[in-house]
């Protein structure tokens, strides 16, 4: 190992006597700005991303259009039969919803343990977060069979004089997923206040002032105003904090408190968050690495992040690993032979094939983050963070599928078999996010500049925190 | 809208509200022409509203795109009758000569239900599946509506009755002056007394004519092994009531037999396991539901049949055959339990098996004293007639020779469904003038030159005999729907005669009454569906000794025979148009929607053919290709075929190829040929092709880990055991299931505080020592519950909506399995897991202990279907009633019973144990200030059960069936270690085998472990 020289743009080298910078290359507070707001502020959109910007937008319409040939003819569209009530839309439901595990995550958790490597990312990463929940909302909204009386989930005072079902777990779900909607919504907006008001001030085009002045909510800056800023975000990071436990586990409430062989385990709920965690981090990774060098952000979010954020997958992708291993093990310990057929079924079954993938892509692979090259080896690091994403996929599809293909009597058995409309809505909900994203990256700060700005070393070469 | 002044009341029938509209309030309030316009101080609110029906009526009489419509209100009306209150009306439904008599639920007088009629012998209150369908048969859109005139047109040209019958008279004025040479008919089977004697009408008016009768199903070997064994084609009556060992010979007692139903239940009651069981032997070639009755059944290849028959009687004798060595044992038993039981044993031989083999049967019968006992006989009605296969064969020969100008089709349908050598289409054409009687435009229909349509059995007056030759007198319970005649009316406007069918039933029951007050006669026997006494005498022939046993040569060429098979759903292919029927699973291979080669395990891996893989099956040059079905337990060398598919006339559902319907199945009369329309030697080559068979089930083709799970949980699921066992260990079935921790089920903890009841809980209980897994239940629960029919692609996809289902397993050897048919409705769990999980609260406990579902409450997340161990919850992935708004669906609504429900796409549903019939006798009980008495409401399975395996009541009622029904030590409930606690309990299957055959497929069941 070579000594605690850091080279400009590596700063993941781990020199107990250095404290690693946080950001690469020399940055002051102006070319922070200068690095987030011209992406921003482009004058010329690049054509590339006019290009991405049409194919998702392209799925996504499509993805609406399936919502609506949906809604004319009926759930019958998909694959879903008896026994698998449930098929690919809570699948996706589950899997975006786990993506939007990392957002808040990195903002919440990391900002009340004073993880201070998390500013150059958390926007991105709660971005990541709305978007995906945006896409998780829809599939469970449409999945049901009488879509135009979707309200009827929420409590609301009625004529018919009814309360929804407090012991739902889906009921639970709509709570727990609409407040964590809502507060990563407000989290992430009350983040960016800060630098609205900064794109605002440099700001040109009177269109642009005023949009981003409307959103910059009167943003000027003083000592009161970072006062009340500090506080309020500090509580929502609080707020959010249980939230990103909560929301999962709720989540898998869906599975575990029914009684389907191979959902009702009580290990849910803290394997789901560690899935959640997992997935989430891994699609920050996907979309970090062609992002950062997109726009040029390499300097602001640096190898030490991502490599950072690897060392999480990592983790989480043993607990994952165990908790797969758990269930076998309680499925044998519990003596319920329905128990440990429906375990057994996924390993041996007609959906092995679905297991094994999964198993591969969450258990195998990830080990190779144990190797620092493959840590901080951009391209490898986002085949493997692509791949954890198919293998949650195929998670949650082993989870629902499977058990509810066999469950108790063998005569009610069946297959599922996803229809095209099931492929394209998953691929549509796809072109959903990135439509949102690619929003994103074109017209909002990608960078908390703020943030960023108090984590950097103030410009003073050589005087690590 | 014309003005109201130009309306001129001339349509009797608006009199009175013409007068009202000639009103001068109406007027006003009609040039108005919107009520807010109207001046509401003039007229009181009564009188506007008096005015607001009036118009809607005449907008009515305006709109109406019918040509004619008479709508008579009672005068007065009839004594009892309150409208929206269901009437029910005894008649009898005759299906290839031999009834069932029935009573229909009829709703201002629209007929939507059928149920058995209790008085009649053949029906002791159930019914069959087939009988369940009809009323969707009698609103079937794509019965034939007009007379239809045919030249060179496929499509016909619309003719009127009025046409038909000047063509008819001169026509057959002609045939008259030459005494009716030329003339054939064609008459499908009939036990119908007057339509026999408007035949020898016929023949006496024109005695050149020739008559001939024709059934695809015959039970014609039966008269021939009569003649063959007592000298006279005697009609032979069983009594399995009487039986301690009833032996089968390739007869299907419970399935295709004329007296099934009855069989059923006699055999049912002979199975209480506190008492002697009966024990029943099946000799077979393919699984059929009696097999699975059995307590042995041994697969024998339908040819080799004869010779088991003769090892039979042969050791019966103390003689010893030589046979199969796996056959001894069985052999063995019947020999030595025929023995032992003496008169009370009973030997069937099925139509399948040729003449030798019934009289073998009648001289064992005999020689065990049976005769009298579990055998009866009387004499045949229509004794001289020649056989049906000989029948259409000389027929066909006729045609051919252009003996033949006229022919006449009663019925049937000979053009699909003759024997495939006779050429009969081509013999058909070569006769100018065809006639043909039909309740559809049937491939018969569109060879004819007259297409006539009939009248369905619940439109018209007609009459019928059972098996047993009781008279039942069928009697309309609707106007006909498109016009149609009876075949009584008309064979009697071609002979001539001015009388309605109504007048000449009551001259043939006036015949047969014989009594002095015929009226009073009469009408008891209208109203009981029977006519007292009217089942023809028993006698007793002579039973010719064999000088030797004539064991029936078979033809050991080829290495396959093709059985050709009574199909449970379609029959000979008349049904084939019924989606109730297409769609009811067949109760051994849970196939719907299709026929295959059935073919057993062995023979498909020798072959190299899986299910859904085709194959061409040749019969003397003839080939059909059709999938592939692996049936556990089918003979070896053995493919059974049903027939009845392939329809190519049908209609919508089972096929039409003028509408661009494919056909349902393939047809299997294309290779059955003449000389041996039941088995043939048959040639088997593999195609490459795949079709996909849509089966509700599962069993064979699946994987390893699910076979062991499947035998690892059967034990605890479908629990069954041996009479001996349960008497050693009482506690056998109960102790079948062991929780972990020797916990038992009454201390499971709930999570929720359950629910307490102060009055009635209702409960069911279900048989499965009775159940003989016929499907009567699933389609009586269709036909009672408006249950959408989903068609095949659905089906293959999972979708299929029957609340009710059966359940079917096989045991032990894949070459000789034993079959457990388990009927699966919703348990209406005490815990139920579904009403946990639904978020809005959609299904709920009643107050009685019921399940509820709640439709307009329900927005379908489906998470209770997931929750439902059971899996009977059935979800509406679509609109199934879309067809109702098209043209067409006005009749098809007319089937749906308005007590229910008609469910809209994107809702749960379920079986609710019947809440319609539960209120309707509640209130009944209510009005009349009593309490509900036990077996006073009656689900419709239960009702349509022919082996009353179905009990239902009240469980607080410590006297009721059902409540004793729990009690058993039989009784458990299926997956009741979730803690659901379900309402309804099945009680174990207990078999009665003979204690030597060593076989091991009936020693290991449920064995206590």
């Amino acid at each position: 190992m070579s000594s605690g020289a850091v080279t400009a743009n590596d700063n993941t080298l781990s020199d107990p006597r250095h404290r690693a910078p946080l950001v690469a290359g020399k940055q002051d507070y102006a070319s922070i700005t200068e690095t987030v707001c011209r992406i921003a502020e482009r004058d010329k959109t690049p054509r590339a991303w006019y290009v991405a910007f049409a194919v998702s937008a392209s799925l996504t319409g499509m993805l609406f259009l399936l919502i609506g040939y949906l809604f004319i003819t009926g759930v019958g569209v998909w694959g879903n039969n008896s026994p698998v009530f449930w098929g690919w839309p809570i699948v996706n439901f589950v899997f975006w919803v786990g993506i939007g595990h990392a957002g808040t995550l990195i903002s919440a958790i990391l900002f009340l343990f004073r993880q201070q490597w998390r500013t150059s990312i958390n926007r991105f990463a709660e971005a990541m977060t709305i978007f995906a929940v945006c896409c998780a909302g829809i599939f469970p909204g449409i999945h049901i069979g009488r879509i135009w009386c979707v309200y009827w989930l929420a409590p609301y005072p009625n004529q018919m004089e009814m309360w929804p079902n407090f012991r739902s777990p889906l009921l639970w779900d709509v709570f727990a997923v609409s407040t964590y909607a809502t507060v990563s919504a407000l989290f992430w907006y009350l983040g960016m206040i800060p630098d609205l008001a900064t794109l605002r001030d440099r700001a040109t085009n009177p269109w642009r002032r005023l949009a981003y002045g409307t959103f910059a909510l009167g943003w000027r800056g003083s000592a009161r105003q970072w006062h009340r800023y500090e506080r309020a975000y500090l509580l929502l990071a609080a707020l959010a904090t249980p939230l990103v436990l909560s929301v999962h586990s709720v989540v898998s409430f869906d599975f575990a408190v029914s009684q389907v062989p191979g959902w009702h385990t009580t290990i849910f709920p803290p394997y789901f968050v560690a899935g959640a965690i997992f997935s989430g981090f891994a699609m920050v990774v996907t979309l970090m690495v062609p992002a950062r060098a997109f726009f040029g952000l390499k300097e602001l979010v640096t190898l030490r992040h991502l490599e950072n954020m690897n060392k999480i997958i990592l983790a989480t992708s043993c607990i994952v690993g165990y908790a797969y291993a758990t269930e076998f093990f309680i499925a044998w310990y519990s003596g319920s032979q329905y128990e440990l057929f429906a375990f057994l079924n996924r390993a041996l079954g007609p959906y092995k094939w679905a297991y094994w993938t999964m198993v591969f892509c969450n258990v195998v692979v990830p080990h190779l983050f144990w190797f620092k090259k493959c840590r901080t080896t951009p391209w490898i690091m986002m085949i493997v963070a692509i791949l954890v994403n198919v293998g949650m996929w195929f998670e949650r599809f082993v989870i629902i599928v499977t058990s509810l293909s066999r469950d108790f009597l063998p005569s009610s058995w069946g297959a599922f078999v996803p229809t095209p409309i099931d492929v394209a809505m998953f691929v549509g909900s796809f072109g959903l996010f990135f439509t949102l994203f690619l929003l994103f990256c074109r017209y909002l700060p990608m960078v908390a500049m703020a943030e960023v700005k108090a984590a950097v070393s103030h410009g003073i070469e050589g005087h690590g925190h | 809208m014309p003005s109201i002044a130009d309306h001129q009341p001339t349509n009797r029938p608006w009199r009175s509200l013409a007068e009202l509209a000639d009103a001068p309030e109406f007027r006003a309030f009609m040039e108005a022409e919107f009520p807010a316009k109207a001046d509401p101080e003039g007229v009181s609110r009564r009188r506007w509203l008096q005015l607001m029906g009036a118009s809607l009526a005449l907008a009515g009489s305006v709109g109406c795109r019918w040509e004619k419509e008479e709508i008579l209100p009672f005068a007065e009306r009839p004594e009892g009758r309150v409208p929206g209150t269901p009437e029910r009306y005894a008649t009898a439904m005759d299906l290839s000569g031999s009834a069932i008599g029935l009573l229909v639920t009829v709703y201002d007088g629209r007929p939507v239900k059928v149920e058995g009629n209790p008085n009649h012998p053949q029906s002791l209150g159930a019914t069959d599946a087939l009988a369940q369908a009809a009323i969707l048969n009698l609103y079937d859109p794509d019965r034939s509506r007009q007379v239809l005139q045919r030249e060179a047109t496929t499509r016909g040209t619309v003719a009127k009755w009025e046409q038909f019958d000047t063509f008819a008279k001169a026509h057959f004025d002609e045939l008259r002056g030459k005494e009716g040479k030329g003339l054939a008919v064609l008459a499908e089977a009939d036990s119908s007394p007057t339509a026999a004697r408007l035949r020898d009408q016929l023949l006496q008016a024109l005695p050149e004519a020739a008559w001939y009768e024709y059934e695809p199903l015959s039970r014609d070997n039966e008269r021939a092994g009569a003649v063959a064994a007592l000298g006279k084609p005697y009609r032979t009556h069983i009594h399995v009531d009487q039986a301690k060992v009833i032996v089968s010979f390739d007869a299907d007692l419970f399935g295709d037999h004329p007296t099934a139903l009855r069989n059923a239940r006699q055999y049912s009651s002979g199975r209480d396991p506190a008492g002697e069981m009966n024990r029943l032997y099946v000799v077979e070639s393919c699984y059929s539901i009696t097999g699975a009755a059995a307590d042995h059944r041994v697969p024998v290849r339908a040819g080799q049949v004869g010779r088991f028959a003769a090892a039979v009687e042969a050791a019966i004798a103390g003689a010893s055959a030589d046979i199969d060595e796996s056959w001894q044992k069985y052999v063995d038993a019947i020999a030595d339990d025929l023995k032992r039981h003496g008169p009370h044993g009973l030997l069937v031989a099925g139509p399948r098996q040729p003449a030798e083999v019934h009289a073998a049967v009648h001289r064992i019968n005999a020689k065990l004293g049976s005769v009298g006992t579990t055998v009866t006989y009387t004499e045949e009605p229509d004794s001289e007639r020649s056989g049906h296969f000989e029948a259409i064969q000389e027929l066909a020969q006729r045609m051919a020779a252009g003996e033949i100008e006229t022919v006449v089709v009663l019925g049937g349908n000979p053009v699909y469904d003759a024997p495939c050598d006779l050429g009969f289409a081509e013999a058909f054409a070569k006769a100018p003038t065809r006639i043909h009687l039909s309740l559809d435009d049937n491939e018969t229909s569109q060879a004819s030159t007259w297409h006539l349509p009939r009248a369905h059995f619940l439109e018209a007056w007609g009459d019928a005999r059972s098996h047993d030759g009781t008279y039942s007198i069928v009697q309309p319970m609707i106007e006909p729907l498109w016009d149609g005649r009876s075949k009584i009316e008309l064979l009697a406007s071609l002979i001539g005669s001015e009388s309605s069918a109504y007048d000449l039933v009551r001259e043939t029951a006036r015949q047969l009454a014989g009594a002095d007050d015929f009226e009073a006669c009469w009408q008891v026997a209208l109203h009981d569906g029977v006519l007292a006494n009217s089942q023809w005498p028993t006698v007793a022939p002579n039973i010719a000794e064999a000088a030797e046993a004539v064991v029936p040569e078979t033809d050991d060429a080829e290495e396959f025979d093709v059985v050709f098979v009574r199909d449970a759903s379609v029959y000979d292919g008349r049904f084939a148009n019924c989606g109730w029927l297409q769609e009811l699973p067949d109760p051994m291979s849970r196939l719907t929607w299709d026929n295959a080669a059935l073919i057993g395990p062995s023979a498909a891996e020798r072959l190299g053919v899986k299910s859904d893989q085709v194959i061409a099956v040749t019969v003397d040059g003839r080939t059909v290709e059709l999938p592939v079905f692996i049936m556990p337990g089918q003979a070896d060398r053995t493919i059974g075929i049903a027939l009845g598919y392939g329809r190519t006339a049908a209609g919508y559902v089972g096929g039409s190829l003028q509408n661009k319907v494919a056909p349902v199945g393939v047809d299997a009369y294309a290779i059955r040929p003449s000389a041996s329309p039941w088995f043939a030697p048959a040639t088997v080559a593999v195609t490459g092709k795949t079709s996909r068979l849509a089966t509700t089930q599962d069993h064979h083709a699946i994987d390893t880990i699910a076979l062991k799970g499947i035998a690892r949980r059967l034990g605890e699921l479908v629990r069954e055991t041996t009479q001996t066992e349960l008497h050693e260990h009482p506690e056998v079935i109960a102790h079948a299931l062991h929780l972990p921790g020797g916990v038992e089920e009454e201390q499971l903890k709930s999570l929720w505080t359950e629910h307490s009841y102060d009055g009635r809980r209702w409960g069911m209980s279900i048989d499965m020592n009775k159940c003989i897994g016929c499907g009567a239940c699933v389609v009586a629960c269709q036909a009672e519950n408006n249950i959408p029919v989903v068609g095949k692609e659905r089906v293959l996809k999972g979708r299929e909506m029957h609340w009710l289902r059966i359940d079917r397993y096989f045991r032990g050897d894949p070459e000789n399995p034993s079959v457990s048919h388990q009927p699966v409705a919703c348990q209406q769990c005490e815990n139920a897991p579904c009403e946990q999980v639904c978020p809005v609260a959609a299904t709920v406990h009643s107050k009685e202990g019921l399940n509820d579902m709640v439709y307009n409450r329900c927005v379908g997340t489906r998470y209770c279907g997931n929750n439902c161990p059971y899996k009977v919850r059935r979800f509406n992935y679509f609109y199934y009633h879309f067809d109702l708004d098209k043209p067409g669906g006005e009749v098809a609504k007319m089937a749906f019973n308005p007590e229910v429900t008609v469910r809209t796409r994107g809702v749960m549903e379920k079986c609710t144990y019947c809440v319609q019939r539960i209120q309707a006798g509640k209130i009944a009980a209510k009005n009349e200030g009593r309490e509900v008495r036990d077996g006073e409401i009656r689900s419709a399975c239960q009702q349509a059960c022919p082996a009353q395996a179905i009990e239902f009541g009240d469980l607080s009622d410590q006297e009721s069936k059902v409540a004793a029904a729990h009690q058993s030590n039989r009784a458990y409930g299926m997956l009741a270690e979730l803690n659901v606690k379900p309402r309804t309990k099945y009680l174990a299957r207990v078999r009665n085998p003979h204690p030597s055959p060593d076989d091991q497929n009936h020693e290991q069941r449920s064995r206590h472990g």
